[in-house]
């Protein structure tokens, strides 16, 4: 019997009892579907992730404290550093790390105060971040060294604060609220706000973000410690070397040890990735376990299936049909039934993942990995829990099968 | 010229400490043409004597001879093979796979054949035809009469060409007019050259073939030609 007969015939008895083969389909397609919607929403954040720092920019370094418990004074960074490492043979672009705290923004649309995250950044910032400016410029070494009053916003915060936004906004001025009172900024650049998608989901979370001239944050916040550097190299292949020089020259300048930790993008990416592969694989595993109770199912009612159509395997014995063509016959249904179940699960998987990303704010990434090993966990169950009913009804004696009522 | 030959044939059953002895030394020749119907009462080893001619079943011992062939001791596989080129089953139950039309059911036989699906489908019309269903082929089982599923049974017997016809009480669950209708059948398969075996308790039935053999406990007791046979066509000769 040929395997094209085999699948029509499967087909038939499969089709022929459809409320049965949808539940011992069930296990199959939870399992299926969980695992696919689980996969493509992490490659997808995944993606996402690895998007987002490449616009942070590879070969970057991330320089902080390595923590407050025993900071002293002498071991704060301050623009003193930021002058000392641009001077570093090897180091292309610094830009401190300084956010303002407890500041507003007064909001035209809907009309409120709301929590600012302000930066104070230099010009090297742009090369190191990699805005897309909309409107205007980015903040230039002069606003620094002049310690101006002007700002950068996104696209995001422009609509909210006047309503629109197009190139009439540059130079008009935004209102932030401290401790110290209220103080007006011009905007002279709008740029793309990268996490848009995240953030529209999340309004309410996200403060708006405005960037001031480093020297004019300092000011306004009345402190001068910062929290770190970003620092951009020319070589990539030097990495580790320019942690080491960076490190040694920090401790000199501040004659201490061990006060600093430096990451570099790669190992954020590494750290991040790993746990959501954790993630994936505790699920994948929790799905598997559906898909092992699915497959023992499928033999459960395979095992029905054989004693039901004793008389029929009799039948096809006495006409000719080897012990082959009966296991083949049975291990084609089995294939069939997990495989269908397989297929169900990856559409229904699929549509999971779009529905999850719509509202978590992630494309999903279905790769064809994926899909391949659905269908093929999917089918290599059909063959494991197959082979036990193929067998016995191939081992029917014909004479038994054909007394069988 | 002989179709089968059985030598010194016996079958035992073993049921846990109890042996069975179900035939004792049978030895019976069929020649081409013949029309042998196998008698006896319930239990007198008859069925067991068919499903030894079927290669459904293996002989403790003896030799079995089917076109020449000892298959006496032939494995599973192998009986399968036979079953299918060599032999026609009609069963008294008609064994018709319920799911299937007619003409997949006579189709069935030529599957495992592996014959093509073309040669498949033009061999069940013309055996289809042969029984007098050439109307009747993409009806299921249940769509038809008793008389007619035993045909399409007869046609599915037939369509492999085997060298001959099996049949188990084939008109054992059918009124006396389709009863009458199966054995016309099998009467005009026989002139045609088709050599059949039929297992059946009623001698009525017996009287159309051409040679009555008696089993009594596992024992052929008489084995003669048919006097006075019935023609299904009306008259006896």
């Amino acid at each position: 019997m040929s395997l094209g007969e085999c699948a029509k015939s499967a087909f038939r008895n499969v089709f022929s009892n459809k409320m049965r083969t949808f539940l011992t389909m069930l296990g199959i397609i939870i399992g299926i579907s969980s695992v696919i919607a689980i996969v493509s929403i992490g490659n997808g954040s995944q993606a996402a992730i690895e998007k987002e720092f490449e616009s942070f920019g590879t070969g970057s370094l991330t320089i902080s404290l390595t923590g407050y418990n025993n900071i002293e004074t002498r071991d704060l960074l301050t623009m003193d550093d930021y002058d000392m490492l641009k001077e570093i043979k090897g180091v292309r672009y610094v830009n401190p790390t300084y956010s303002g705290r407890n500041t507003y923004i007064k909001l035209l649309d809907p009309q409120e105060t709301k929590s600012a995250s302000v930066s104070g950044v230099t010009a090297d910032a742009q090369y190191i971040d990699n805005p897309t400016m909309l409107y205007g410029r980015y903040i230039s070494q002069n606003d620094v060294d002049m310690k101006t009053n002007v700002a950068v916003i996104n696209d995001t915060t422009a609509l909210k604060v006047f309503g629109y936004c197009n190139a009439s906004i540059l130079g008009e001025k935004i209102k932030l609220k401290t401790w110290k009172g209220t103080g007006k900024y011009t905007v002279i650049g709008i740029m793309e706000n990268t996490n848009a998608s995240t953030e529209t989901a999340y309004s309410d979370e996200f403060p708006e973000t405005v960037l001031l001239p480093i020297s004019t944050a300092i000011r306004l916040y009345n402190n001068k410690n910062l929290s770190g550097f970003s620092v951009l190299i020319e070589d990539l292949e030097q990495t580790e070397m320019m942690k080491e020089k960076i490190t040694v020259a920090l401790e000199q300048f501040h004659k201490n040890e061990d006060k600093y930790y430096i990451q570099d993008s790669s190992e954020m990416v590494d750290s991040i990735n790993s746990i959501l592969s954790y993630v994936t694989l505790f699920i994948s595993f929790v799905a598997g376990i559906s898909l092992l109770v699915g497959g023992i199912g499928v033999m459960n009612i395979m095992m029905v299936t054989v004693t039901e159509r004793t008389r029929e395997i009799g039948i096809r014995k006495s006409i000719g049909a080897k012990n082959k063509d009966i296991k083949i016959q049975f291990m084609t249904e089995a294939v069939i039934l997990t495989g269908m179940g397989g297929v169900a699960g990856l559409v229904l998987g699929v549509g999971f993942a779009v529905l999850i990303g719509h509202f978590a704010g992630i494309t999903p990434v279905l790769s064809v990995g994926a899909v391949a090993m659905a269908v093929g966990i999917s089918m290599g169950i059909g063959i494991i829990f197959g082979v036990t009913p193929a067998n016995k009804a191939a081992r029917l004696d014909p004479i038994e099968a054909l007394r069988f009522e | 010229m002989e179709i089968l030959r059985l030598e010194h044939i016996r079958k035992e059953y073993n049921q846990s400490e109890l042996s069975v002895v179900a035939l004792h030394d049978i030895n019976l020749q069929v020649n081409e043409g013949e029309f042998l119907s196998i008698m006896g009462t319930s239990g007198s080893g008859k069925s067991t004597m068919l499903n030894i001619l079927g290669c459904l079943d293996s002989p403790t011992s003896g030799s079995y001879y089917l076109d020449g062939e000892d298959v006496a001791k032939f494995k599973d596989e192998k009986l399968a093979e036979i079953r299918n080129k060599k032999i026609g089953f009609v069963f008294q139950s008609f064994n018709l796979l319920p799911k299937l039309s007619s003409l997949e059911n006579v189709e069935l036989p030529m599957v495992y054949a592996g014959v093509s699906k073309k040669i498949r489908h033009q061999k069940a019309m013309i055996a289809l035809e042969k029984v007098g269903l050439g109307k009747r082929v993409k009806h299921k089982p249940n769509e038809l009469s008793g008389g007619q599923r035993q045909r399409v049974a007869i046609a599915r017997a037939l369509v492999n060409a085997p060298s001959i016809l099996m049949a188990d009480e084939p008109t054992g669950n059918l009124d006396s007019r389709s009863t009458v209708e199966i054995m016309e059948i099998f009467q005009k398969l026989n002139d045609d050259g088709t050599t059949i075996v039929m297992v059946t308790h009623e001698p009525d039935v017996a009287q159309y073939t051409k040679r009555i053999a008696l089993f009594k406990d596992g024992s052929i007791i008489k084995d003669e030609q048919v006097k006075n046979r019935t023609l299904a066509g009306g008259s006896a000769v």
